[in-house]
């Protein structure tokens, strides 16, 4: 219940920091922008859907993490990190070569590690985990 | 490794989410080991077995 709280918290200030970069550059918002912000809001539609998960759980009397979603987490969390250091490496091959500042390539960075954190999430669920 | 939870199941008339809350598990676990999605561990095989006062191998066959 807790961590389910934590996951909706964590959801709403992302949302209101994307929403509040959106408003503060309004005039100007080019389209790798508005990609980054859908990017950022399907993130925060992933979180809240595993929240939701959590507390619908919660509310039928089964536990909100059991044996499964730990097992789920962890292998979904070692695989995304393995792809994370082939993701920043790209990234530091091509900062030389691309024309874009360190923020914007850290911010790139940070969304695909999301990304890449959903993706796997969704195919280890997919496929199961057998341990065989 | 195949099981025969859905068999039992359904001779003991239980709902997937009946069975979860019986083993304290999420419905979930429950679909994905029906569907041999996934190996329980040793303590999840025996609550499941005990549930369906039955022995582990009665329940979980090895190919």
């Amino acid at each position: 219940m807790k961590k389910s709280v934590i996951i909706f918290v964590v959801a709403a200030l992302v949302l209101f920091a994307a929403v509040l970069w959106m408003l503060s550059s309004s005039g100007d918002f080019k389209t790798n922008e508005l990609g980054s912000f859908v990017i950022i809001f399907l993130l925060v539609v992933f979180a809240v859907f595993i929240g939701f998960k959590r507390l619908s759980s919660a509310r039928r009397g089964e536990p909100a993490e059991d044996e499964l979603s730990k097992k789920v987490m962890q292998k979904t969390a070692s695989l995304s990190y393995y792809i994370s250091i082939y993701l920043w490496l790209i990234i530091g091959y091509f900062s030389e070569r691309l024309d874009y500042e360190t923020h914007t390539l850290i911010g790139a960075g940070i969304i695909g590690m999301a990304i890449t954190f959903a993706v796997c999430w969704l195919i280890v669920n997919f496929r199961g985990i057998k341990n065989e | 490794m195949n099981n025969r939870i859905k068999e039992y199941r359904a001779k003991y008339n239980l709902t997937q989410e009946e069975l979860a809350r019986k083993v304290n598990v999420r419905r979930e676990t429950i679909v994905f080991l029906e569907k041999n999605k996934y190996n329980p561990s040793l303590k999840l095989a025996f609550d499941i077995a005990r549930v369906f006062n039955s022995k582990i191998e009665e329940i979980f066959l090895f190919d």
